[in-house]
């Protein structure tokens, strides 16, 4: 049974990898923008909610604090930093850099205000149940896999169905388009940020919650996000949310053969793996020259 | 003439001999003061603060003694970088250091530059090889494995799981445990490595599950220890936990998660009626609202064995020098430390009983008292 453990292991790391990198890659795949800071927008919502249930504040309110934090974080980054850069050069470079020291800006930040040392939310939630002999799973777990697909839905009707969603879609490919139908590319690269960052709200608390927090998680965050947005296809939202299952999966089923310590390699050896043999990714759109 | 000549001479020297008496002196410490491992770096400084505030205040030095600090994160490289600036910069002749990696990292720059390290947190045995100029006023993990197999085996825990960070001190406590368990009756039923980085752990929990242990021995440190604990508890490990000093942290201990979990430290007697022992206990108590842990009885007494040394050699009007720091520790028996009078081992570590503890309501009991060699 070890391997159905694992499985249901895997998919409740990959629910929180899903989550996460599909904000990436909305962000990403819109704006061209590599959001190194998303794994700050992460620590920070995780650490708000953290905050919120130091101070006994019902979760409904904690959620909300996080989601507050986070897009704040995300809108704030983009207007204050992205966009006078992209004013000014525009360097894929230079934002990168910006990004990256804002990272580490952030995750100072928040181990000046919250501590360094580890933190975590201790509920109920998080303990395992035996469901069969040997097979143990949290109620977390399958709160994680209803909130990726119930995001997922979410998100997909709004890029679908509503002016803005569209817009969005189309930012990626042609801002002088967007300009054509009198809409601002910036205030699209605005909601494009609040969106992606409000997405890694469920995976910063379920994580609060199941492995616990320090400031320095977002490193790691940030890594996986990237590797799902590439094998999932760069500006595919459901390519990022199947490769962040997959990235979960794997890194969990190779337990079965590796030590542990080998199973981080396992998702940079998948990475690796399609950028050889499929550069597109799963559902991204192969180039034309 | 030459009369003056000489006069003008020793009246310099003079001059020079007291000017350098009353030098103000330093030393350097390189903790982990940011990352995962900072909590470490905290409690060490602790011990480190009151040491120079007691031996200021004792004059205990012709001059003023002050601590440089070097942010080491707990990473051998970034140290080595540190331990660099504290020895070609600073100039500090006596470093205080920390973990295993990082004290095996520096131990070599110590050495080549005649510098004293002294190394109060790391418990990997190789500590104990580093050269003459690398002392540990800890003792090391090999005791504490020793100390705790049979005891587990006494209550009938002896099929053992290791979830240990594939890093020196982790290899030497899977060595030390393959090594003593078969002479108790034990087993070392799985071994699981995990690597320094990782934070999830619910497949580990399932690996664990899957074997079976009657306890499950934890050697990692820093944020991942208390990761490693909490996940085997959500995830349905319900085995005895035991640990080794490196537990004796306020974060790990009071996780509740924890409750229960076994772990060693030196023994230290904070009942003591010496002086030395009184007034750490008192004025730590004090300062922190809580009794010391072990580590911070290290870092006080590392920094409490430089003063010790210094002042003999400024009695003798010799430099304060690493050279001259590691004789006069060889010329000196003992030492009037935290928890009583001590003497070093020839290779430069300090002999010390140790202590099982239980961690009952978020703090550790002392369960039994071992010595062991």
């Amino acid at each position: 049974m070890l391997w159905l453990q694992l499985a249901l292991t895997g998919l409740q790391v990959g629910a929180v990898y899903a989550l996460t990198a599909v904000g990436f890659s909305l962000i990403f795949g819109s704006t061209r923008i590599f959001h190194f800071a998303h794994g700050a927008t992460f620590v920070l919502a995780a650490y708000v909610f953290y905050w919120a249930y130091q101070a006994g504040l019902p979760a409904p309110l904690g959620i909300l604090a996080a989601a507050v934090a986070a897009v704040a974080l995300g809108v704030t980054m983009d207007r204050l930093v992205y966009a006078p850069i992209q004013r000014h050069e525009g360097s894929f470079f230079t934002v990168f850099v910006a990004s990256f020291g804002v990272g580490i800006a952030v995750q100072n930040i928040v181990g000046m205000v919250f501590g360094r040392s580890f933190v975590t939310v201790t509920t109920e939630l998080s303990r395992s149940v035996k469901i069969l002999d040997g097979v143990y799973v949290s109620p977390l777990a399958w709160i994680a896999v209803a909130c990726a697909a119930l995001f997922f839905v979410g998100l997909q009707w709004f890029l679908r169905r509503t002016h803005v969603g569209m817009a969005l879609r189309a930012l990626s490919d042609s801002p002088e388009l967007i300009r054509a139908y009198g809409l601002d590319p910036r205030r699209l690269s605005t909601y494009a940020f609040a969106l992606g960052s409000v997405l890694v709200v469920p995976g910063a608390i379920i994580t609060a919650a199941t492995s616990g927090l320090n400031p320095a998680l977002g490193h790691h965050v940030m890594l996986i996000s990237l590797a799902a947005t590439i094998v999932g296809g760069i500006g595919s939202i459901g390519g990022a949310l199947a490769a962040g299952f997959l990235l979960g999966l794997a890194e969990s089923l190779a337990l079965i053969v590796f030590e542990s310590q080998w199973t981080e390699a396992v998702t940079f050896a998948i990475l690796f793996l399609f950028i050889l043999l499929r550069p597109a990714g799963l559902f991204g759109r192969a180039a034309t020259s | 003439m030459t009369k003056g000549r000489i006069f003008a001479a020793l009246a310099t020297a003079c001059l020079w001999a007291g000017g350098a008496g009353a030098e103000d002196l330093q030393i350097g410490a390189l903790f982990p003061l940011s990352g995962p491992n900072a909590t470490y770096g905290d409690v060490f400084s602790s011990g480190v603060n009151l040491a120079v505030e007691h031996i200021n205040a004792d004059k205990m030095l012709s001059g003023a003694l002050s601590v440089r600090y070097e942010d080491s994160q707990a990473l051998p490289q970034t140290a080595v970088v540190g331990m660099t600036k504290l020895v070609e910069v600073d100039q500090t002749p006596y470093v205080l250091s920390a973990f295993t990696g990082v004290s095996k990292a520096i131990s070599t720059l110590a050495q080549r530059s005649e510098t004293v390290a002294v190394n109060g947190g790391g418990v990997g045995p190789d500590l104990a090889k580093l050269g003459d100029y690398f002392w540990n006023v800890i003792p090391l993990a090999n005791l504490e494995v020793r100390a705790v197999v049979p005891y587990l085996a006494q209550h009938d825990m002896k099929k053992i799981v290791l979830v240990y960070v594939d890093d020196p001190l982790g290899q030497s406590i899977l060595e030390e445990l393959e090594a003593s368990l078969p002479n108790a009756g034990g087993e070392l039923a799985a071994q699981i490595s995990v690597p320094t980085t990782s934070q999830n752990f619910s497949g580990i929990a399932a690996k664990v599950r899957a074997a079976g242990p009657d306890a499950v021995y934890i050697a990692s440190y820093g944020a991942q220890q208390i990761q490693i604990v909490k996940q085997l508890r959500d995830n349905g490990v319900e085995a005895q936990l035991v640990s080794y000093s490196g537990f004796a942290v306020p974060d790990a201990l009071a996780l509740p998660e924890a409750e229960g979990l076994l772990y060693t430290t030196q023994a230290v007697d904070y009942d003591s009626a010496d002086p030395v022992t009184q007034r750490f206990v008192s004025d730590y108590s004090a300062k922190a609202g809580k009794k010391p842990s072990a580590y911070v009885v290290n870092y006080y007494n590392a920094v409490r064995l430089f003063a010790l040394l210094a002042q003999g050699l400024e009695k003798k009007g010799e430099a304060v020098t690493g050279a001259n720091l590691l004789s006069e520790r060889k010329a000196t028996q003992s030492f009037d430390l935290v928890g009583g009078s001590v003497s070093f081992e020839a290779n430069g570590t300090l002999l010390a009983p140790i202590q099982i503890n239980r961690i009952e309501e978020g703090a550790g009991a002392a369960l039994e008292t071992v010595s062991v060699n």
